[in-house]
């Protein structure tokens, strides 16, 4: 029998489930707007969630923790931009070798901290917006990181498409030549979208371990950052179907588990399957509908010296 | 080309006669290795004038609107700007002076709309509205002339439209001189006539155009002077007012040298190799030619009017929508996708040698046995030592400079490239031949070579030849189609003085009257 | 204007694989060195007790030859099919399959005598490996799936399914929970083929061979590396792009495969998670350095097998994480990356009057083996011609 009673509390774990997912979509998508293919973005939001983790634990102060997750995932995405743009790394295997990294580093420092507690974000109820039937019980029952999360896809938005900084890394990542011959720097484009966009993919791992749990463990992201990559594909690089995806695969998840938890007789390694598997479901359904035309043009291609 | 003159309706055309010069470009030099593009060139560009440069191919305009626009920097001279001796660094200190070039290749963002890309870079504050933004260049395009959706996504427009955009981004800048490079080559007629009309328009508020071109008619039609390069040096300029006729001007552009010829030797044509009736689909409309086994056939026209899509199909590449095509004796679908090794086959030389011929870092047998490895195999195994010592004696046969077979295709220049690609593929022993452009980018020696090769080969085979330099068409073929937005205008033999003559009308899609 | 400039090279330096790979390895180490001081590890005696544990005695280079093995045939599986630009990254998965392959053979004829069982479990192996990397290649071969993200994916998935059988119907009841099979009897184990290193090596051995006469002899082998070099001139030439793309990942698949027999079947004696250590990552890494080398291949094996027996070393005595290796491979594989820019361009002196150097091949970008497609900028638009030029 579905009830409100059941539902909404499903909806909300979605919620919850699906908003570091988000976070690390954008993230990814705007550095591939500005033309860089970073896939290092499981060891950013792995290495983000320690850093926050481990900054919060020594300050007390949760938010310290976020910024420092932003910094830390940023910092692997300018390893990134120096290994692509400066030394001309292929950029898909770079990536990979920045997961391998940052999973190690993550997993390295925080030996000492594992099964470690420590405060974090916790939810409250957002005045007003949480009284609203239904709706309140499944949006605004969050932590804070969750209600920042809401405006960021608008934020996206605005930014690529109204400001002139948005536009112009837009262009770096369509025609980096076009870019150029108008003036602008489209190499320095490229920095700004692997750094803000690690930044965004660490505050996603910082959501982690510091609201959706709040401790230190090894393997907390779990693939997450590869479904971010492959949510950027299925969203044709704008921001209102990563929210779509994000959620649906924070749904997947939240329903794994209960069904866990609630002793299911299919095995757990089966029901663990189905993220992995949804994700290329989803790719299928997206390279149907031309997902090709909606790539950034130079995604992928490094801006050579002297260009 | 149309037959009706164009009228030259300027209202402003001396008016700023009395005005120094803008840009005065003063013993210009630049060398390249060996080779001295520009030699001494002095020149002035003025305000409300249009001045054309003429020349043929390799004559030295595009290096010297390199140097103008900042691209190159200039062996020695300089180059003043409203008086003073400036230095260009990059395209962008030109732009910053107020000159702007607009390329053959555009320099426009796809996925962005007409606006986007003409403000990009541009914009005023931080926070843009599209709504404004389409304003302005609405605003931009009337006042020069210029109509265009300024909501338009790019990828949706035309050549000609997007020449209009690149025109404007210039603008936008304020730019003084505008330098356009060859820019009819991708309009059509009534394209063309717009963007004359822009042009004049540009030219009565101030603006100074440069165009090169090597077509005289439109030179003559639109210019207030004209400046002929011949071996990088200018050797005449004129104001249009004592301009003399055409058969002057084009004497003086090719000057002693004889255009280059080439001394065909009839040969009996054998059998049919390549048959097409009715072609139509992706761009071609019905389509029928009979090519044979001695007989060269090139289809002459502008690029992009469907040549590509033809040659595909002929190729394999790309599956007949509708029509017959029969090559060799086999239909298309028998022929593809697994060619006869023995006997019948069909060479194709691409027009793009460095990106589809070859591959740039592989060494040349490699190379070589990219289309040969057939010839060369036995059950699964390939023998390289044959193919080293069949490269080998190819690279001699062919002259190709530097002969070491280690060394990478990158490592060749151009006519180098073409004679490995053209013996590689003349060692297939094939009964037909598709060259496409052959001669493009290909300095005299190398074009002559390549002629000589093409046409020795009707001995054995029957060659297609696309090209968009009617010179090589008529040196090289027996008959010649011009081919116009995807169908033949006309199919004729070259002895047919009549329809020589306006192959140029045909390429611009006129019919004989 | 700055001094100097950037310039590619006309050719690629060839020589330069092994000096950057040293100069990457210092440069890593050096790195990781900082990271265990901040551990509190005395990082010195960290460095000796790596090359220790790697080279330094008979029992460490038995060790080192042994890990080899496995790292060995996935690299030259994922070489392959990264020289056709195929970005195979389920080495791992295929790895998983392949040892679930071989016990399915163990455990379902147990009393089959050894020259039946182990032809079986290599065939079930190599076909499991090999059909868990053509579901991805058929998928982007047919749907233009990305190869990177579904490989992955079934990485994931294909340890899941080890997980599942061997925490489910293989689980031995005698194993206290345990989530392993039963121990495998001798006709399914790999022998010795003197003191510890078994037959495994034999195998890497005659694959090694039989991939370089394909490669080099083979017409099928040169459409591999040509094609893979340049896949438009490929169609151009009429190669079978689209049965090349399948058979580097079938191949791939098999080797990982036969990897994780190898493994399950010398090393453990039995199926466990823990035969998943990651060497299909790690072929990544060697892949990459080696390119397509087999000899290089088998060295840098060596090298990076060496590397996880030192870190091994390491978690031993000084107790460092194992997640140290993959700093090491992560650190490696970037710094090699961004050595690998001294093959490719070169740093030249510049005054100030130069301009475009009109060099041969000069002409277009030559883009890296990026992900997205390299358009080759082709003709210009060719120069009409005026009508009735006298």
């Amino acid at each position: 029998m579905i009830t409100a009673e059941l539902i909404i509390p499903i909806l909300a774990a979605t919620v919850q489930s699906g908003t570091p997912i988000l976070y690390a979509t954008l993230g990814e998508m705007l550095t591939e707007r500005s033309g860089v293919l970073n896939l290092g973005v499981e060891g950013m939001m792995i290495f983000g969630a320690f850093g926050a983790f481990l900054f919060t634990y020594f300050t007390g102060n949760p938010w310290v923790g976020l910024f420092m997750a932003g910094i830390f995932a940023g910092v692997l995405g300018l390893l990134h931009g120096l290994v692509c743009q400066v030394f001309q790394g292929n950029q898909v295997v770079s990536g990979l070798a920045l997961t391998i990294l940052g999973v190690g580093l993550a997993d390295f420092l925080g030996t000492p901290y594992v099964g470690v507690a420590t405060t974090g974000f916790t939810p409250f109820e957002f005045p007003v917006l949480s009284s609203i039937p239904v709706i309140g019980g499944i949006f605004f029952k969050h932590d804070a990181l969750v209600y920042l999360s809401y405006t960021l896809p608008l934020i996206f938005w605005f930014f690529m498409n109204r400001t002139r900084w948005g536009l112009a890394m837009a262009a770096a990542g369509e025609h980096p030549a076009a870019c150029s011959a108008a003036g602008l720097n489209p190499v320095l484009m490229r920095w700004a979208g692997v750094f803000f966009g690690g930044f965004l993919v660490g505050l996603g791992g910082a959501y982690l371990s510091l609201a959706y749990t709040h401790l230190w463990t090894n393997n907390m992201t779990g693939g997450r950052g590869w479904i971010a990559v492959a949510l950027v594909i299925f969203a044709f690089w704008r921001p209102g179907r990563a929210v779509f995806g994000a959620y649906l695969f924070g749904g997947i998840m939240a329903f794994q588990m209960r069904l866990q938890a609630l002793g299911a007789t299919l095995p757990s390694s089966l029901l663990l399957m189905l993220p992995y598997a949804l994700t290329i479901i989803v790719l299928l359904f997206s390279s149907a509908r031309g997902k090709g035309r909606a790539a950034p043009a130079a995604l992928g291609v490094n801006i050579e010296p002297g260009e | 080309m149309s037959e009706r003159d164009i009228i030259n309706n300027r209202t402003n055309r001396n008016a700023f006669v009395h005005l120094p010069p803008l840009v005065r470009l003063e013993h210009i030099c630049k060398v390249f290795g060996k080779v001295r593009a520009n030699n001494d060139i002095t020149l002035d560009i003025r305000p409300g004038m249009i001045k054309a440069l003429l020349g043929e191919n390799g004559a030295g305009k595009s290096t010297l609107m390199s140097i103008l626009s900042g691209r190159f920097m200039q062996t020695s001279g300089t180059i003043y700007v409203d008086g003073t001796a400036t230095r260009f660094d990059s395209p962008r200190d030109a732009i910053n002076a107020g000159i702007g070039m607009v390329y053959q290749h555009f320099m426009l963002v796809e996925s962005m709309t007409v606006a986007q890309n003409v403000l990009l870079g541009q914009e005023k504050g931080f926070i843009i509205s599209p709504k404004a933004m389409e304003a302005e260049v609405t605003k931009l395009a009337e006042r020069y002339g210029l109509p265009i959706d300024p909501s338009a996504r790019v990828s949706e427009l035309s050549m000609g439209e997007k020449q209009r955009v690149e025109i404007l981004k210039l603008l936008y800048r304020d730019s003084r001189v505008l330098i356009l490079d060859e820019p009819t080559a991708v309009l059509t007629p009534t394209e063309t006539e717009q963007l004359f009309e822009a042009m004049w328009r540009m030219a009565d508020q101030g603006k100074s155009i440069v165009f090169i071109s090597h077509k005289l008619k439109e030179v003559l039609a639109v210019a207030d002077e004209i400046a002929i390069l011949r071996r990088g040096e200018i050797v005449d300029e004129f104001h249009e007012s004592d301009v003399p006729n055409e058969t002057v001007l084009a004497n003086r552009m090719v000057g002693r040298d004889v255009v280059l010829a080439i001394e065909a030797e009839p040969v009996k044509p054998g059998s049919v190799v390549l048959d097409i009736a009715n072609l139509s689909g992706d761009g071609m409309e019905s389509l029928s030619l009979t090519l044979r086994k001695g007989e060269v056939i090139a289809i002459a026209g502008v690029a992009g009017n469907g040549q590509k899509e033809l040659v595909e199909v002929v190729c394999g590449l790309r599956k007949p929508v509708s029509g017959r095509v029969e090559i060799l004796g086999l239909d298309w679908n028998k022929f593809y996708p697994r060619p006869p090794r023995k006997g019948k086959s069909l060479a194709y030389i691409p027009e793009d040698r460095q990106g589809l011929a070859t591959c740039k870092y592989l060494d040349l047998v490699d190379n070589f046995l990219l289309t040969t490895r057939h010839s060369f195999t036995s059950g699964p195994f390939l023998n390289r030592k044959e193919a080293a010592e069949t490269t080998v004696k190819i690279i001699d046969e062919f002259n190709v400079q530097p002969g070491h077979i280690e060394g990478t295709a990158r490592s060749l220049s151009g006519g180098n490239l073409q004679k490995l690609v053209i013996g590689r593929e003349f060692f297939r022993q094939p009964d037909i031949i598709v060259a496409e452009n052959p001669t493009q980018g290909l300095d005299i020696s190398a074009t002559e070579e390549v002629w000589q090769r093409l046409l020795e080969a009707r001995n054995r085979a029957g060659i297609l030849l696309i090209t968009s330099e009617l010179n090589e068409a008529l040196q090289l073929a027996d008959y010649i189609a011009v081919m116009y937005r995807g169908r033949f205008m006309d199919v004729f033999h070259k002895s047919d003085a009549a329809k020589v003559e306006s192959i140029g009308l045909m390429m611009a899609g006129v019919t004989a009257a | 204007m700055l001094g100097f400039r950037i310039a590619k090279r006309q050719e690629p330096l060839q020589w330069g694989s092994f000096f950057i790979f040293f100069a990457a390895l210092a440069l890593s180490l050096g790195i990781s060195c900082l990271l265990l001081a901040i551990q509190g590890k005395p990082f010195m005696r960290a460095l000796l007790l790596l090359w220790e544990g790697a080279f330094a005695h008979g029992y460490s280079l038995e060790d080192t030859a042994l890990k080899s093995i496995p790292i060995f045939l996935c690299s030259l599986g994922v070489a392959v099919c990264f020289r056709m630009q195929v970005w195979n990254i389920g080495a791992e998965g295929q790895y998983a399959l392949g040892a679930v392959g071989a016990t399915w053979a163990v455990l379902t004829f147990p009393d089959a005598p050894a020259w039946a069982l182990m032809p079986l479990m290599f065939a079930a192996a190599a076909a499991l490996g090999a059909a868990w990397a053509a579901i991805p290649a058929f998928l982007r071969l047919k749907f233009e799936l990305n190869e990177i993200i579904s490989t992955l994916m079934f990485n994931y998935i294909g340890m899941l399914l080890l997980e599942y059988y061997v925490y489910g119907d293989w689980k031995d009841p005698a194993s206290f929970g345990f989530p392993m099979t039963v121990m495998f009897p001798d006709t399914a184990i790999i022998g010795s083929m003197f003191g510890r290193i078994h037959w495994g090596a034999a195998v890497c051995a005659v694959v090694a061979v039989m991939l370089s006469v394909f490669l080099k002899r083979t017409r099928l082998g040169f459409e591999l590396m040509a094609g893979g070099e340049n896949p438009r001139a490929a169609r151009y030439a009429r190669m079978p792009y689209n049965f090349l793309v399948m058979l580097v990942m079938v191949l791939c698949g098999a080797l990982a495969g036969w990897a994780g027999l190898i493994e399950t079947s010398a090393t453990l004696n039995r199926l466990q998670p823990n035969v998943m250590v990651g060497y299909g990552y790690t072929a990544i890494v060697v892949a990459w350095l080696a390119r397509l080398r087999i000899t290089s291949i088998a060295v840098f094996s060596i090298l990076l097998a060496g590397l996880r027996v030192g870190v091994e070393n390491l978690q031993l005595e000084l107790q460092v994480p194992a997640a140290f290796a993959g700093i090491m491979q992560g650190l490696l594989l970037i710094t090699v990356l961004a050595g690998q820019f001294f093959n490719w361009y070169e740093i030249k002196r510049v005054s100030g009057m130069e301009g475009e150097v009109d060099t041969p091949g000069n002409s277009g970008n030559a883009g890296n083996a990026g992900n997205a497609s390299n358009t080759g900028n082709t003709g210009d638009a060719r120069n009409a011609v005026n009508g009735g030029q006298e």
